[in-house]
């Protein structure tokens, strides 16, 4: 599947899921990674919940190398940002008048592990759900079908306009054109490559959008699927309970505050 | 029956009218090819016949266009979808970008149709056997030839069984061996289901041996309509800029000189070749 997608086709419980499933187990992470109070609880979070979830869609390693890539350098940031600048007492090291404390690198820590949940959430939903399935749930709940087809094709056509840049490229190359210099120069490299790019692609826009109407897209009624996706009263409920919990969450934060 | 009578069409912001007073009535099940010089209208007129000119183009239009009963320049391309098909010409732009394999590539259109799924899979299948993709069937359509894709976009749009089939120089990207697969199953359409094909084409070898009937565009107009033999063997269409089979150049050259007789009437077709040279 050519496709700017990180689906990772696997035999597994997780893969069979409907799509709407795992959505709401998205919810349910991002409210985890936002609601839970500190950072052993975030830990615990992805831990026993979101790894294992991994290991069980068999996806266990490219979930931690995508998660990893993508955290590290957030957790890098936030560590030094916050360990310098967010305050606290006990300094760790001292730069002349800037301390790294104790405190901020924990509170840095913590963000990061919120992203973390968050991150390890999306990442489960999209390294095991079809784009196409994906979005066949949510147009046959009610999201417009050129609203689906647009995410669709963007996701596919994306690296498609990378080739074409890089074909303008070497077409610039192979004419003399310099396009392998410093930055700036690049930059104004790049007010040739874009004219030929954007010309291509709008008479591409009109073509394929001549393609879709030649296929029926903009016809009135109703759609049918060849694809149909496997649900089951048990994932209904399944899906009831996640929100629920995820509602709960919610709740049980914001009661503190309005108490108060 | 697609009927025109005086009908022009003039893309938006332009003065010269791309098609003129164009009169033209194909019965259903005809095969027609369509043959003209660059510029001279081919793409216009399947746009007009398959509605995107003027609905998806706009632009202003004269006379009228039916298909049977349908007033076409009075329906959505919505409503003419099932109906007409057309096959543009760069294949890389019909894939629809929203399926992942050649097989559910087919079966957009379908989808769209609101056929049952059952219907759509015999639908789909049927046209990959015949179109020779079942091999490329689970491949991304992006993954394929400038001519597979092109046998995508032609399949896809036989898939969903428009009684009318407009296709805009669909083998330009292929070899002669596909260009024949694709004249045979279109041929075979008008025969079997009694569909109407529309074709543009240089090709004129192939319409000369699939045609029922050619026309002739030259700046807009529709200057010669009839049987490929005698249409395609019109010295004329040197001066339309048209040329003519490798038959016919070849068989005018041995008239002219004097090694064959100027009576004989002069071939479109290989068969009608070795006719003429016997
Ligand atoms: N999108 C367009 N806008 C304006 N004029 C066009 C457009 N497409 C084609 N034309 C003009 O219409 C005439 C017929 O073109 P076309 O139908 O593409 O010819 P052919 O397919 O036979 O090469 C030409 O003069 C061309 O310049
Ligand atoms: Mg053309």
């Amino acid at each position: 599947m050519q496709s700017s997608s990180l689906y990772i086709e696997r035999n597994s419980g997780l893969h069979a899921l409907h799509p709407l499933t795992k959505l709401a187990l998205l919810g349910l992470c991002l409210v985890l990674a936002f609601a839970l109070p500190d950072i052993r609880w975030l830990l615990a979070a992805f831990g026993l919940l979101l790894l294992p979830l991994a290991a069980w869609g068999r996806i266990l390693a490219p979930f931690a190398r995508s998660g990893f890539s993508i955290i590290l350098p957030f957790v890098i940031s936030l560590a030094l940002i916050q360990g310098f600048f967010a305050g606290g007492d006990t300094a760790l090291l001292t730069l002349g008048r800037f301390a790294f404390t104790w405190e901020g690198l924990l509170a840095g820590l913590t963000v990061s592990a919120r992203l973390l949940v968050a991150l390890g959430g999306t990442l489960l939903l999209m390294l095991s759900t079809r784009p196409d399935h994906l979005m066949l749930a949510l147009t046959e709940r009610g999201l417009p079908q050129a609203l689906g087809y647009i995410v669709l094709t963007a996701l596919q056509i994306f690296p498609r306009f990378q080739d074409r840049a890089r074909v303008i490229l070497e077409a610039q190359q192979a004419r003399g054109l310099e396009t392998q210099v410093n930055l700036l120069r690049r930059l104004r490299l790049l007010v040739p490559l874009i004219g030929p790019l954007i010309l291509a692609s709008i008479v591409d826009v009109e073509e394929r959008a001549m393609a879709l109407e030649a296929r029926a897209f903009s016809r009135p009624g109703q759609k049918t699927s060849l694809i149909s996706l496997h649900d089951s009263g048990f994932q209904v409920l399944l899906r009831t309970g996640l929100l629920l919990a995820a509602l709960a969450l919610i709740v049980w934060r914001l009661l503190p505050l309005v108490r108060a | 029956m697609i009927t025109l009578k005086h009908f022009g069409y003039r893309y938006p912001n332009t003065e010269a009218w791309a098609l003129r007073k164009i009169s033209l009535e194909i019965p259903d099940g005809q095969f027609v090819g369509v043959v003209g010089a660059n510029g001279a209208g081919k793409s216009t007129l399947c746009y007009a016949l398959s509605g995107f000119a003027p609905h998806f183009y706009r632009g202003k239009t004269e006379g009228r266009l039916h298909l049977n009963e349908v007033d076409v320049l009075e329906s959505s391309l919505g409503d003419l979808a099932g109906e007409v098909g057309l096959v543009f010409q760069n294949p890389f732009n019909q894939i629809s970008g929203a399926r992942y394999s050649v097989r559910e590539e087919i079966a957009f259109g379908l989808e769209n149709l609101g056929l049952p799924p059952s219907e759509i899979e015999t639908r789909v299948s049927q046209v990959l056997a015949q179109s020779d993709l079942s091999e490329l069937a689970e491949r991304s359509p992006f993954a394929l030839s400038g001519g597979q894709q092109q046998r995508v976009a032609i399949a896809a749009i036989m898939a969903m069984q428009p009684s009318v089939l407009v296709l805009d120089e669909p083998t330009s990207q292929l070899d002669p061996h596909g260009t024949r697969e694709v004249f045979a199953n279109l041929d075979a359409l008008t025969q079997e289901r009694a569909a109407t094909v529309v074709l543009a084409s240089h090709k004129l070898e192939w319409l000369a041996a699939f045609c029922d009937r050619v026309l002739v565009l030259h700046q807009g107009r529709l200057v010669a309509d009839g049987e490929p033999a005698q249409v395609l063997a019109d010295e004329v269409l040197l001066d339309y800029g048209i040329g003519g089979t490798r038959y016919t150049l070849a068989a005018r050259a041995a008239q002219q000189g004097g090694l064959v007789s100027a009576q004989r009437a002069l071939p479109v077709t290989l068969d009608q070749a070795r006719e003429f040279f016997r």
